[in-house]
């Protein structure tokens, strides 16, 4: 599904070159469930970025679904990750000023689904994540967990191939992660492929490969 | 998904209240304003063009050369429409016309009616005033007919059919013909009551000259103006007619052609009102566009300013697969939402605003000039330029936001975008500080002129017209008016001094030789210096005895007429005021000059002061000046119109003040003043809602950095300047931005007028101070709230 051959990305400061990645290989089959790992400032967001095609990078071929990210235009990019690919923010990024069932809704308004397909599919999720009583309040009426529940199910509304999550328990409270991560286990085993950055060699546990990043590069 | 974008909309409406009220009230005021000038610009440029003729209508305007003055008046003898209708064939019809006020009465009510129109019978069939009663072929066929409009049918016959009913006007009985549909806004001529123009007195015989009259002539073919009129030329310039006319040497006499619609904005001769001017619909378009930039760049500015608090949204809405165009049309939607709301307000507004909009302009719009397919197509279309205007630059700049650093870092606004942010406050603050300068300048010169030493006093003069049978009983009824309690004196004259029109030529004859000038006359009645407490230079005022010369047997072979002249006119003649005394000059007859009046301003302030003859007469005695003790005047009046009932019983008794007449003169100055000031106003309180809303964002956005400069140990006015100079900074060019534009634009105001202030340096200094503590004002109350507010808290927040 996802195959990185020598990606290397940089920020340039002043005359000095700053690594972000630096020769990053790695092949991701439909199914998997991977977890990056490393200290801070290792490259896993970044690398997580670059993979959901939010970012860019300086060198090297990236082919997802057999389609070469490496070539295509901004435009075609959008159209792969909306298409295929779902996100998940530690901060959750739900949208204030819009509900949780329009917050829900919002991915599919922007692939152009009709409204009475929306409706249908917002209140099948809404009901599969037992959050149907709180579709009309507000994220800040909300707590954490429940936010990042709405979050998830946005991201999942799209039926994505690929679920990217950067930290995706990082301001839950221990129980709720546990919840969450049940939930990642249970989507994966529904076939959805699944790439987390976590701090937490626990929750690192949930997946079925952990890749370990250190200062840009793939620690073998 | 445009529901979508219209809920956010609303709820960021909702949420940031501050920002959302201040747009929402620039851009109606904004919208408002350009909607009623909109309306006044409409109307000033469809002046005349309901006519279905209007393209082959013209205006006959007469230009003579006598006495080595050219004059051009818009007003010709009774000859040219007959003749040239004769003369030429490209000449379908004319219609000569006067307007004047006149007594109207039936068995129950009688009223000194203003706007009695005299008119050749084929008025309705050149100009389009729809008849709604009787039949416009046959309505003016005969002398003793009368059109009413419908408003006057209702005035004098309530509900009843007013047609066949009889009317007496100007003392003769008349059967009403037709009722027609009140004149419109846009028409040059207005009036209420239409007769045949035979039923004035002295215009059966057809004359070059005595030009009262207004001729308009229907062309057959709309080209034929610049032809026909060069043909008018030639003609005029024929031996017989120049006979006929009695000009010799090079005086002359001829016409222009006038087209019917570029008259009321683009002709420099008044008519039956005075013309507007396409100056003043510029100067209008450029106020309601300057109140509606300042409007938009406060809708910029706080959307911009807003914007950082919602990249988290739109980074979020692209990671879920909105493009660049999408939260681009969802950010011009959003400035449409508020430009719609705004428009709706400004429209509720509006109609309110439209009698104090009347009042000011002196028009009588109602309520139903707004709702009108083209005001409000036009709101609807200026909404859309608007929403684009002002939301463009933060639906550009938020559209093309890169995601990744908007998810991460969250968003703020540098460089380019303050420099943008900081020229849209220096433009707004320039219009503001420009208009504040142009007003109190031109408030200067208002009251300049209301207070200026005019040479005569203005003021307490009671104006009551002379007409009818009052002529006759003149030495009576003056007796009986200086009788009542509260009056001081009495005089009378042909007009009332602040404005005299009458043009004349005088020669004079001395040791020098024979000089021959052009003038203005006035014929007085006896007292008059002393009503109007005009000071002498030498000599006196006239007196009874100077009746005696005037001798008028013997077909006034031996008449002599007393004169009195101003200062100037003695000077052009090479007199002293004292050498003038006893010299003869002729006008018409011979006379002595008893007295030379210093110079008074008989004509408006916009021209220098003239010769002057005034010669003693009662027969053209217009008007009675009353002067009246300024401390009882209600008493006086009632007593007045007592007096006036007993012996003028036949006349309603209309009375006005001098000084109001006065006023009159500077009636679009007046206008102007008062626009200006309210534009004035208006953009300062814009310019300071959007300074106060941008300062508010910026001290939320500074309040870590200022926290920290108080734990550093800054004090509390130390930091409230600190937040506030940034923007007085752009306050400062502003001001040297607008201060040589509006220096330079008041002079040339100015130069209109022969007496006029000097622009003063003071008035730029106490513009510059009031805005600069205007714009701290509205500033520190964020800055200083932001300066108090204890540093732990603000740092807490993370």
């Amino acid at each position: 599904m996802i195959e990185l051959k020598g990606i290397y990305k940089w920020v340039n400061t002043g005359n000095n070159r700053t690594f972000l990645l630096k020769d990053i290989n790695l092949s991701i089959k439909e199914g998997e469930f991977i977890s990056i790992m490393g200290p801070s400032g290792s490259g896993k967001s970044t690398l997580l970025n670059v993979i959901g095609m939010l970012d860019e990078f300086d060198e090297g071929e990236y082919v997802f679904m057999n389609e070469p990210v490496h070539k295509l235009k901004e435009k075609q990019r959008a159209a792969l990750y909306k298409q295929y690919i779902g996100f998940v923010f530690q901060a959750y990024h739900l949208i204030d000023e819009l509900t949780v069932y329009e917050n829900i809704e919002t991915p599919l308004i922007y692939q152009d689904i009709k409204s009475s397909d929306r409706k249908a599919m917002v209140a099948d999720i809404l009901d599969r994540f037992n959050i149907v009583g709180k579709k009309d309040l507000f994220p800040t009426q909300l707590s954490g967990g429940q936010q990042q529940l709405v979050g998830i199910a946005r991201a999942l509304i799209a039926n994505p191939r690929l679920l990217l999550a950067d930290e995706p328990t990082g301001n839950l409270n221990s129980k709720q992660g546990e919840e969450i991560m049940d939930l990642f286990s249970q989507l994966n085993k529904d076939g959805v492929t699944i790439i987390q950055v976590t701090h937490s060699e626990k929750n690192a546990a949930y997946g079925s490969r952990i890749i370990n990043l250190l200062d840009g590069r793939v620690e073998k | 998904m445009f529901k979508n974008y219209f809920k956010t909309a609303l709820r960021n409406l909702r949420k940031n209240k501050l920002y959302s009220i201040i747009n929402i009230f620039g851009l109606t005021v904004g919208l408002a304003a350009c909607l009623l000038i909109g309306v006044y610009i409409n109307n000033e440029l469809s002046y005349d063009k309901f006519n279905s003729n209007a393209d082959r209508i013209v205006r006959v305007t007469m230009e003579f050369k006598q006495a080595e003055t050219v004059n051009k008046v818009a007003t010709t003898g009774t000859k040219v429409g007959p003749q040239f209708k004769r003369t030429f064939p490209d000449i379908e019809d004319y219609v000569r016309t006067y307007i004047s006020s006149s007594i109207v009465k039936n068995d129950t009510k009688i009223f000194d009616e203003p706007r009695v129109l005299y008119a050749d019978d084929p008025f309705f069939k050149i100009f389009s005033f729809k008849i709604i009663e009787g039949d416009a072929a046959t309505a003016l066929d005969a002398p003793g007919k009368v059109v009413l409009t419908k408003s006057m049918a209702e005035k004098y016959f309530g509900k009843e059919d007013a047609v066949n009913k009889t009317l007496n006007v100007s003392g003769k009985d008349m059967i009403v013909s037709a009722v027609c549909q009140d004149a419109p806004q846009n028409s040059q001529l207005k009036f209420d009551f239409v007769t045949q123009f035979l039923n004035l007195n002295n215009v059966k015989e057809e004359n070059w000259w005595t030009a009262n009259w207004v001729t308009y002539l229907l062309l057959r073919d709309k080209n034929s103006i610049p032809q026909l009129e060069q043909q008018v030329n030639n003609y005029m310039q024929t031996p017989a007619v120049r006979a006929e006319a009695r000009l010799d040497g090079s005086n002359y006499l001829s016409y222009h052609l006038e087209p019917l619609t570029s008259v009321h904005l683009h002709s420099s001769l008044a008519g039956f009102e005075p013309n507007g001017s396409i100056t003043y619909v510029y100067m209008f378009l450029v106020i309601a566009l300057l109140i509606l930039i300042i409007a938009c760049a406060n809708y910029t500015n706080l959307a911009t300013a807003q914007s950082a608090g919602r990249s988290g949204e739109i980074g979020m809405r692209k990671v879920m697969g909105a493009s660049k165009q999408q939260v681009f049309i969802q950010f011009i939607g959003e400035s449409a939402v508020i430009t719609f709301i705004a428009a709706v307000l400004a429209f509720i507004l509006s109609m309110f605003l439209i009698p104090s909009f009347n009042n000011i302009l002196g028009t009588h719009f109602g309520l139903d000039v707004l709702i009108q397919p083209v005001p409000i197509i036009s709101l609807i279309a200026f909404c859309i330029l608007v929403s684009f205007f002002a939301g463009l630059y933060p639906a550009l700049v938020l559209s093309g936001t890169q995601i990744i650093g908007v998810l991460k870092k969250g968003f703020t606004f540098t460089g380019g975008n303050n420099l943008l942010r900081k020229s849209l406050i220096v433009v707004q603050f320039s219009i503001s500080i420009f208009l504040i300068i142009y007003t109190v300048v031109i408030l200067q010169q208002m009251n300049f002129m209301q207070t200026k030493n005019l040479g005569y006093n203005k003021d307490h003069v009671v104006v009551l017209p002379i007409g009818g049978k009052m002529k006759k009983d003149f030495q009576n009824i003056k007796e009986a008016i200086e009788k009542v309690p509260g009056v001081e004196a009495v005089t009378a004259s042909y007009e009332t001094p602040e404005f005299v029109e009458w043009g004349d030529g005088i020669t004079a004859i001395d040791e020098k030789g024979k000089h021959e000038i052009s003038l203005n006359a006035m014929p007085v009645d006896l007292d008059f210096t002393g009503t109007l407490k005009m000071q002498l230079a030498a000599g006196r005022d006239f007196q009874q005895f100077d009746f005696a010369i005037m001798d008028t047997s013997n077909d006034y072979a031996n008449y002599r007429q007393p004169f009195m002249i101003n200062e100037t006119l003695a000077k052009k003649l090479g007199w002293s005021p004292e050498q003038a005394i006893g010299k003869i000059i002729e006008k018409g007859s011979p006379g002595p000059v008893v007295g030379v009046v210093k110079d008074f301003n008989f004509s408006s302030l916009h021209d220098p002061i003239g010769p002057l003859v005034m010669f003693l007469s009662r027969d053209f005695a217009n008007v009675f000046m009353v002067r009246i003790a300024g401390n009882n005047t209600k008493t006086t009046l009632s007593s007045l119109e007592n007096v006036w009932k007993q012996r003028v019983p036949e006349r309603p008794f209309n009375f006005h003040f001098l000084d109001d007449d006065y006023n009159k003169l500077y009636q679009a100055e007046q206008k102007t003043s008062v626009l200006f000031s309210v534009a004035a106003g208006l953009a300062i309180i814009l310019a300071c809602l959007g300074l106060f809303g941008l300062a508010a964002f910026t001290t939320v956005q500074r309040t870590k950095e200022i926290g920290i400069r108080r734990v550093l140990g800054a004090t509390v006015s130390g930091i409230a300047m600190l937040v506030s100079s940034n923007f007085l900074k752009l306050v400062a060019v502003a001001i040297l931005i607008a201060a040589p534009l509006a220096w330079w634009a008041a002079n040339n105001w100015l130069q209109d007028f022969a007496f006029r202030i000097p622009v003063q340096l003071y008035v730029f200094l106490i513009a510059a101070i009031a805005t600069m503590l205007i714009a701290l004002i509205t500033v520190s109350f964020h800055s200083v709230k932001a300066a108090v507010t204890n540093p732990v808290k603000s740092l807490r927040t993370e």
